[in-house]
């Protein structure tokens, strides 16, 4: 059992730094569910 | 190999903190979210000046008016730093408010902008004064109308337009009831349009042709041109073309966010190196909502808030003549939708990837220019050093694919690298402020290879979690270019001509 087991995530991403697909696919196989997924720029 | 050369660049600053105040996406929001906000207070108040926004070292450096080697020489901070103040640079030129409201009414041609009548007869003074600024354009400057009327218009509809706190001027609406004309829309797209024009303005002159000459115009701001019923139809390129007097080309605009202005080069350069169209512009205006749009963050922290600039530029596309630096096309890059999100897979598939095509390391290229936004912007307001973040991403791949030591990161970053120096202003800062640089480091023989890189967010749209990426070689004049060119038959005639006319030559002398 992982430690993220049953845990929802929200996922903000930056497309400079790391974005949020690419933390959903850390995520994947987790456990956790991810509710919200998404990267914004800030230049 | 397929090449295409950059005959010239420009590069222009539109000074506006007033619309950047009234009209920058953070300030708008604000105003209609907490309108007595102690950001709003105080903003005003923070504003630089035209004079210390043109002793900016990166403003100095967009303008070509300092080299990037003087300008990470330039002690920081640089807003503490003032340098010799230059209205006008190598590529072109950083203008006062009063002027570019005067240059929005030349690029209105539906009679939205309204000048106030002194204004109007103070700017065309000086306007006449512009080296790019021809008879036809000056000749569209209207003699502006009494301070009632602009009041009359603002209490209507039109957005008031500002010069030292006092209403200067206003923005009408185009049409009554269509959202996609209204006002404010009008007047960003105007304020592109403008900003645009100078820039197309100075690459002309900066090319030494006359506007006839410009076959064709790619325009890539991140502007919707359009009705209710085709927002985003276009074309700002067309509209662009006229004011400056192209009565040969025509255009279209390409859309990408901001890998927009990569995207349109290599749009272009395909069109000249098909032979289909010659001479191509590719050209971008500014963005009036990413005026100030980290203000928020510089007046907590008691810095200036910087930015207050509309940016722009223009290349002109020419064939390979021998002479120029060149676009390679043999070695675009793609981020592809497959390639994946990280950083490492993005860097991949727009550096590794394409100069592995061509048999090139991540070591033969001198110059990298990704996202070259100005830290001194960005680190106040937690975005990071962006250019950094992107130099050792592919440091940290070079070492990855074993073509230098881990403990050469910092070197590499060093040499390879350069301090962002453009205007937060979205598409503009996107690998392209650095392809002026880099012909005259070509022409002076420092750089031989560089590499543009442009990143789009596309997710910001909300059609896609995608983000996007471009890239493509520019290197300097004979470096292999003329390899890949098809000898024509006079070229192979001239040569035997000659050779056996030195044949001649020297039997004779033998005799």
């Amino acid at each position: 059992m992982g430690k993220l087991d049953g845990k929802k995530l929200l996922l903000l991403g930056e497309r400079d730094g790391v974005p949020g697909p690419a933390m959903a696919d850390v995520f994947a196989d987790s456990g956790a569910e991810v509710l919200f997924s998404a990267t914004e720029c800030f230049v | 190999m397929t090449t295409v050369g950059i005959k010239a660049a420009a590069y222009c600053l539109n000074f506006a903190p007033e619309l950047a105040l009234h009209y920058g996406g953070t300030p708008r929001q604000e105003r209609r979210a907490k309108p007595d906000s102690e950001f709003l207070r105080d903003l005003p108040g923070r504003a630089q000046t035209f004079e210390q926004a043109a002793a900016y070292a990166p403003n100095q450096a967009y303008i070509g008016a300092m080299t990037l080697e003087e300008l990470a020489q330039a002690p920081a901070p640089w807003s503490d730093n003032p340098v010799r103040e230059a209205r006008f640079g190598t590529f072109g030129e950083i203008m006062p408010e009063d002027e570019f409201l005067g240059l929005m009414d030349i690029c209105d041609v539906f009679d939205l902008i309204w000048l106030e009548e002194g204004v109007a007869a103070s700017v065309a003074a000086k306007l006449a004064r512009n080296p790019v600024l021809g008879e036809k354009q000056l000749a569209r400057l209207e003699k502006g109308r009494p301070l009632a009327d602009l009041e009359e218009a603002v209490r209507q509809h039109a957005l008031p337009l500002y010069l030292h706190g006092r209403l200067a001027g206003c923005c009408r609406r185009a049409h009554d009831t269509d959202e996609n004309l209204e006002a404010g829309v009008m007047l960003e797209n105007l304020a592109s349009k403008a900003s645009g024009v100078l820039a197309l303005l100075h690459l002309i002159r900066n090319a030494g042709l006359a506007p006839a000459d410009i076959d064709f115009v790619v325009e890539c701001s991140e502007e919707a041109v359009g009705d209710t019923m085709q927002r985003g139809g276009g074309n700002m390129a067309k509209a662009l073309a006229e004011i400056a007097e192209c009565v040969n080309a025509s255009g279209f605009d390409v859309r990408a966010f901001c890998a927009g202005p990569v995207a349109a080069l290599i749009t272009a350069a395909g069109m000249v190196a098909s032979g289909a169209r010659p001479n191509v512009a590719v050209v971008s205006g500014g963005s009036v909502p990413k005026l100030y749009m980290n203000a928020r963050d510089h007046v907590k922290k008691n810095v200036p808030p910087l930015e207050n600039c509309l940016g722009s530029f223009a290349l002109l596309l020419t064939p390979d003549d021998g002479q120029t630096p060149v676009m390679r096309l043999d070695s675009l890059g793609k981020h592809t939708v497959g390639a994946g999100a990280s950083p490492q897979a993005v860097t991949t598939a727009l550096t590794f990837d394409p100069l592995s095509r061509v048999g090139l390391r991540l070591t033969d290229v001198d110059k990298y220019a990704p996202e070259l936004h100005n830290a001194e912007v960005t680190l106040p307001a937690g975005a990071g050093n962006v250019p950094e973040a992107n130099y050792k991403m592919i440091a940290a791949l070079a070492v990855m694919k074993g073509q230098i030591a881990r403990g050469d990161i910092d070197a590499f970053v060093a040499e390879r690298g350069m301090p962002g120096f453009a205007p937060i202003q979205g598409h503009i800062p996107s690998g392209v402020p650095y392809v002026g640089h880099a012909l005259e480091a070509m022409k002076a023989g420092r750089i031989r290879r560089a590499m543009i890189i442009g990143k789009g967010s596309l997710f910001l749209g909300r059609l896609t979690n995608l983000a996007d990426g471009a890239s493509f070689i520019l290197e300097a004049p004979g470096m292999g270019a003329g390899a890949g060119r098809q000898v024509r038959q006079e070229d192979v005639t001239e040569m035997l001509l000659t050779a056996l006319g030195d044949l001649a030559a020297t039997l004779q002398k033998g005799r």
